[in-house]
């Protein structure tokens, strides 16, 4: 076994808590039950511009988001809160290696707690569009990769990481995002919005960017947060 | 002895050493494994440790210090954990914060209780062994197991094992890789006696082995049994490092108790006091004495000739105060 896949395997058995699981499975359910309901709401019939809706608002606004947030910052956060990020920290392995297996492991974990139950749910919420279902799964995965990479960097900088990311969600995220041109620019939200508004070929706001730029900004901000990461690993004072 | 004397710290503290101050050039020794040089470290303006310097070589060297004494923070430094607020560390050929390599060739037993709790044990020591970079990882922790007495088979998750197993875990992990410099933050803490026992004759292995092993603790008996090297941290200050029997040697301002058995106990002791080699004598029975003296070697040359004068013979003559809680208890008491 390499040492990234030892790194990976040891973080993703350690964020697989019960609890974790729970909210996961939770939020997956939920997600469903509510498309449900819309499209009984709409007599079997809600079109479109509700599904992509959905998935807009809950999924992209509020269940990838919380998702990505509680594993992506516990990868860190709870070896730090433990102690026992020593053991990983104190070996002569790259950094980076801690870094990319802290990310990997909470997206592989995030993506399909996320695409699958989000994807389904716009598809029911739909209407049962396939268009929805494909752009809703690409929304969602890239989404997910770049809130992940975020929240595994805010887990190793700050205590409380759960709170702080909270409040960078509903504050930045969700309501300064949505207000002026210029902070959507600066939110991840608006990238993997636009993913979906462009294939779904729907109208959202602030969801004007091309496909390509909508996958090329998350990854960028992806390789910042790794980068960062590292970068922290590096001068962080390890307990 | 191996001389760990070091040059003077800024901090107006003058540490006990073993032997006199060295030349400058002399300074670190030539085998030294670990160097610390006039390292401190403050947290939000509190100092934890302040101007330490600090040679260690081959061998067990025990760390030694009150609770809050800023054992665990030094340690911390010399690992590369934590980043000095000024001063250099020097372990295994290089700065174990910025030099992988020079960590690889180190060994850690953090103090704290937490390992993966959900993993076993040879999971654990076969991760630490991956991370190293070692070939045959599985086998490598099956040895590492065996060498703290452990079963490598052991399907538990470390998270149900007893404070004693986790502590045999953590000591595998840090030894799976054979790493040159061993360093350990109260290894001992929840062994039992026989374990305690069996994990000191590991140390005192390994240090024969050539490692360089220290090992940190607040129990004085504990590390007397590591051996009689020992740095003594007081307070966040280096309070004396070498050997404890020669730093004891050293503190002529603190007086010395000695028991005295001889057959004229009563008037040896009046003898030794009006000659001024006794500063008191306290008469247990008509054989037996204990005296308190500030000079130790005029005592040595004063006994014999007096109880040969009483018609006396001298029994038996022990130091009580050349243990390592005296000294413990002289270096910290006042600070």
């Amino acid at each position: 076994m390499t040492p990234l896949l030892a790194l990976y395997r040891v973080l993703s058995r350690n964020l697989l808590s019960r609890g974790r699981l729970t909210l996961i499975g939770m939020l997956g359910v939920l997600s469903i039950l509510v498309a449900f309901a819309i499209n009984r709401g709409n007599d079997g019939d809600p079109g479109l511009d509700a599904g992509v809706t959905f998935v807009w608002f809950l999924g992209l606004g509020l269940v990838v988001p919380i998702i990505s947030l509680v594993l992506a910052s516990s990868s860190f956060g709870d070896l730090v809160e433990d102690e026992t990020l020593v053991y990983l920290w104190h070996r002569p392995s790259p950094r980076w290696m801690l870094a990319v297996a802290a990310w990997a492991s909470s997206t592989t974990v995030a993506i399909p707690a996320t695409v699958i139950p989000l994807s389904v749910a716009g598809y029911i919420a739909s209407g049962f569009d396939l268009k929805v279902f494909g752009a809703s799964a690409l929304a969602i995965t890239v989404a997910t990769a770049a809130y992940s990479s975020l929240f595994v960097f805010l887990g190793l900088l700050v205590r409380r990481a759960l709170i702080w990311g909270l409040m960078y969600l509903f504050i930045w995220e969700l309501f300064v995002a949505r207000v002026g041109n210029g902070a959507a620019t600066l939110s991840i939200i608006t990238y993997p919005s636009s993913i979906l508004a462009s294939i779904a070929d729907v109208e959202l706001a602030q969801a004007d960017r091309s496909v390509l730029t909508g996958i090329l900004v998350p990854l960028i901000v992806s390789a910042i947060a790794m980068a960062l990461t590292t970068w922290r690993l590096d001068n962080v004072d390890v307990a | 002895m191996t001389d760990l004397s070091i040059p003077q710290s800024s901090n107006g503290i003058a540490p006990v050493t073993a032997s006199a101050p060295p030349a400058p050039a002399a300074w670190p020794p030539a085998d030294a494994t670990v160097v610390a040089y006039d390292v401190s470290k403050s947290f939000k303006g509190v100092v934890a440790v302040s101007n330490v310097s600090i040679a260690i070589t081959p061998g067990v060297t025990g760390l030694l210090g009150p609770n809050g004494a800023g054992k665990s923070t030094l340690l911390r430094m010399l690992s590369g954990q934590i980043k000095p607020s000024s001063g250099s560390v020097w372990v295994a050929g290089g700065d174990p914060r910025s030099d992988a390599e020079a960590r690889g060739r180190i060994g850690l037993v953090p103090q704290q209780d937490g390992v993966f709790e959900g993993e076993k044990a040879i999971d654990i020591v076969s991760l630490a062994a991956t991370l190293s970079g070692l070939d045959q990882p599985t086998e490598r922790a099956a040895h590492a197991l065996g060498l703290v007495e452990m079963d490598p088979g052991l399907e538990r998750p470390v998270g149900t094992f007893s404070k004693g197993m986790r502590q045999r875990v953590k000591i595998a992990q840090a030894l799976v890789h054979d790493p040159i410099v061993l360093m350990m933050d109260e290894p001992l803490n929840g062994l039992d006696p026989k374990q305690r026992r069996q994990m000191i004759e590991l140390f005192h292995g390994l240090g024969d082995a050539g490692k360089t092993v220290l090992v940190s603790s607040h129990v004085l008996d504990e590390v007397e049994r590591f051996g009689s090297l020992v740095i003594v941290i007081a307070k966040g200050r280096l309070a004396a490092q070498g050997d404890f029997r020669a730093i004891r040697g050293l503190m002529d301002n603190q007086p010395l108790r000695v028991r005295i058995q001889c057959t004229a106990g009563r008037q040896l002791g009046a003898a030794l006091v009006a000659s001024g080699s006794v500063m008191g004598c306290r008469v247990d029975s008509d054989s037996l004495i204990e005296v308190t003296t500030n000079d130790i070697r005029q005592l040595r040359r004063e006994l014999a000739p007096f109880a040969r004068h009483y018609g006396g013979r001298l029994e038996e003559v022990i130091p009580l105060d050349d243990d390592l809680e005296s000294v413990f208890r002289y270096l910290v008491g006042d600070r």
